[in-house]
């Protein structure tokens, strides 16, 4: 599949993610959802930093050049 | 941290120990209430929990385990099932069927195997809110229960549509948001996995992260038929993984639920803004 189809399918499913996370550590309806952008970068950002600690880690040990 | 605690209600009353009632209940439904005193209760429990879980068994013959592929069939690979909720149920299956030493030899699998597990994975999530049920009836009074909807119904209710709980804790735009988002991930997931996610057969443990999701991925699962998979499907990977994760985020959504009921039996202040609501008894004195 496209990479940007597997991009664009990891946002769609973060926001479920990013949402419920939100909902679940605020009671508060409003306080959630505004709480929602930054968790959002927060959870895209370290998504992001652990695929390139991964692809670091997979072109150091486990390539085959 | 002692007062903490006792403000949270997490001390039993009565000198009866919620985390031993729990556990009780875990290797035997009802076991717990009968600890607490709770005789009816115990009984009911007993007898609803282990009397579906026995018609599935029964149903299914015990092959929904031999649905795991036979290199993933670990000592512990059962305990990432909804059915690990009822312990004693658990034990019951690995004692008949012999898990994880069975035979492979190929045999038709019996009529009703896929309704005889939906409802041994049932058993097992009920026993699990009676379990929630009994925690909290060892930490509060009955007085304070009646304050507000009962939290593990709000729990179990978020259970069976999500954001059912929510909607009739009178946090509508919450309940809209959830099911919204987990319906739509797990249609969204179907129509990826082109229907071959509605198998337990196929595929074993996200089947069971998707059935909690509640009736959305039951009804889908029992009104498709299970679909044959006649060919490739391209975005099978993505589709497994939305449908899991919907049932699995469920989870978050009914401790939600949970959370919120219990805050108000414990006539705790649930929202800043919002004043806890006068229960139906403290309106009536």
């Amino acid at each position: 599949m496209d990479l940007w189809v597997h991009l664009a399918l990891f946002v769609l499913l973060a926001i479920p993610i990013v949402v419920l996370g939100a909902f679940y550590s605020e009671l508060d309806d409003k306080a959630a959802l505004a709480s929602i952008p930054r968790k959002m970068a927060v959870f895209l950002f370290s998504c992001g930093l652990l695929t390139a600690v991964m692809l670091f880690c997979e072109h150091t040990f486990a390539s085959v050049n | 941290m002692a007062a903490a605690n006792e403000s949270r209600g997490s001390k039993g009353l009565n000198g009866k120990d919620p985390n031993l009632a729990t556990l009780l209940t875990w290797l035997v439904p009802g076991a717990g209430h009968l600890y607490l005193g709770n005789f009816k209760f115990a009984l009911f429990a007993f007898l609803v929990v282990d009397g579906i879980f026995l018609l599935g068994f029964t149903l299914s013959g015990g092959a929904t385990v031999e649905f795991l592929d036979p290199e993933l069939r670990g000592r512990f690979a059962l305990a990432l099932t909804p059915e690990a909720g009822n312990l004693g149920g658990l034990l019951w299956i690995l004692n008949e069927t012999g898990f994880p030493n069975i035979p492979i030899t190929p045999r038709a699998w019996p009529t009703w195997v896929m309704e005889g597990g939906i409802l041994t994975a049932l058993a097992g999530l009920l026993n699990i809110l009676v379990m929630v049920r009994v925690n909290l009836d060892a930490r509060t009074t009955p007085e304070q229960r009646r304050r507000t909807l009962s939290p593990t119904l709000a729990a179990g209710l978020t259970w069976l549509i999500p954001g059912l709980g929510h909607l009739l804790q009178g946090r509508r735009l919450r309940a809209f948001v959830i099911f919204a988002l987990l319906v739509g991930a797990f249609a969204a997931g179907t129509f990826l996995a082109e229907g071959s996610n509605l198998s337990r057969e196929r595929h074993f443990y996200y089947w069971s992260g998707q059935f909690f999701l509640g009736l959305p991925s039951l009804l889908t699962e029992i009104i498709s038929g299970r679909p044959p998979v006649t060919g490739p499907i391209r975005s099978v990977d993505a589709g497994l993984t939305f449908g899991c994760i919907a049932g699995l985020l469920n989870i978050l959504a009914m401790l939600d639920a949970f959370r919120f009921g219990e805050a108000e039996v414990l006539g705790e202040r649930t929202i800043d803004s919002e004043p806890r609501r006068p229960s139906v008894a403290e309106v009536q004195s």
